[in-house]
């Protein structure tokens, strides 16, 4: 049985789409079965993120109202031999979904693959309620910045509310800007939001580049964000991961002294 | 940074901190002002009635550590025979 993971934030425009093409890209690349659907019903853009928006034929719509099957409606990525994606409906209105329509979809999704990323919609609304209804866990995205951070301090309420255990993803954190003063560092963010965090994806020019294309910035896999990207993708899937800041000079010596708590 | 800080400007990351302190506070609660200064009034009456403050002078404050919310009523109790 797979796992299924919504990726939200409450506020709109953080990077929930760019960063559930990406995880979901990159858990593809580690050789994982994973479908990706797009919830946002009536503004759909995973798949233009995805890069496969000339390829829609049915939607996530036509499928909970038994149009044609599930199998049907999901689009295989050519780039890779195990990612597809379940596009939204442009024309229908949130209302065309019940939260139990959602919770035995990705159920059924489940019992195929190994991974359903599920992007949520902003808001809070029915549109919320439907995409977190069938997840087992929650990626919740959140920028540096009080207005994100206080929407997604809501969002981690109703999750908690919903028994739906979430982890954090601080979205484009730019260093020089943390340095000066001018912008909370991840540390911020954890005190603030009490929330385990699974990374801190920089800010990166590559990313904006690639999404003109269409193509994940994971697929191309050399800028920061990427490499970030398929870190926390690991951590999600339980591989190991490296240790993100290089153990220093001192601190060697330290353990190897026996001066530390943390095994060498 | 230190040249702000020599000069006393408090670096923005640290206002915005700050405020979501506050703000988270508020919203985790789901008191906004108005119920929380009804509270406040209420609270001040219900002490007044055990012993001799300036109700006016009551203060209410919510804070909010590591998802635990913490709300403190202060109040300066006047002495008995002033």
């Amino acid at each position: 049985m797979g796992r299924a993971i919504v990726i939200t934030s409450g506020k709109g425009g953080v990077g929930k789409t760019t960063t559930t093409a990406n995880l979901g890209t990159a858990l593809a690349q580690l050789g994982h079965s994973v479908v990706l659907i797009d919830a946002d019903i009536g503004l759909r853009n995973l798949d233009v993120v995805m890069g496969l928006e000339n390829r829609i034929v049915y939607h996530v719509v036509d499928a909970i109202q038994g149009k044609c099957t599930v199998q049907k409606a999901l689009i295989k990525d050519r780039r890779l031999d195990n990612l597809w994606l379940l596009p939204a409906s442009q024309t229908d209105d949130k209302d065309a979904v019940t939260p139990e329509d959602m919770r035995s979809l990705v159920f059924e999704l489940k019992t195929t693959y190994d991974f359903v990323l599920i992007d949520c919609p902003a808001g809070i609304e029915q549109g919320f309620k439907n995409a977190i209804a069938g997840a087992d866990e929650a990626v919740v995205v959140a920028t540096p910045e009080v207005s994100s951070i206080r929407d997604a301090d809501r969002v981690v309420g109703l999750l908690a509310a919903a028994d739906v255990p979430a982890r954090l993803v601080v979205n484009r954190i730019s260093a020089h800007l943390v340095k000066r003063g001018d912008m909370l560092s991840q540390a911020d963010v954890i005190e603030i939001l009490a929330l385990e965090m699974l990374g801190a994806i920089p800010l990166d020019d590559e990313v904006i580049a690639t999404t003109n294309k269409g193509v994940p910035a994971v697929l191309e896999g050399k800028s920061l964000a990427a490499k970030e990207f398929i870190r926390i993708a690991k951590a999600l899937a339980g591989h190991e991961v490296e240790d993100k800041a290089p153990v220093g000079f001192f601190t060697r010596i330290g353990r190897a002294l026996g001066l530390s708590a943390t095994p060498a | 940074m230190w040249l702000k800080n020599i000069f006393g400007t408090r670096p923005s990351s640290e206002v915005a901190k700050g405020r979501l302190h506050l703000v988270l506070a508020h919203d985790r609660t789901g008191l906004d002002g108005g119920r929380l200064q009804e509270m406040r009034n209420e609270i001040a009456a219900v002490i007044a009635r055990y012993v001799p403050i300036d109700a006016s002078a009551v203060e209410i404050q919510i804070e909010t550590r590591n998802r635990a919310t913490q709300l403190t009523v202060t109040s300066a109790v006047q002495p008995r025979n002033a």
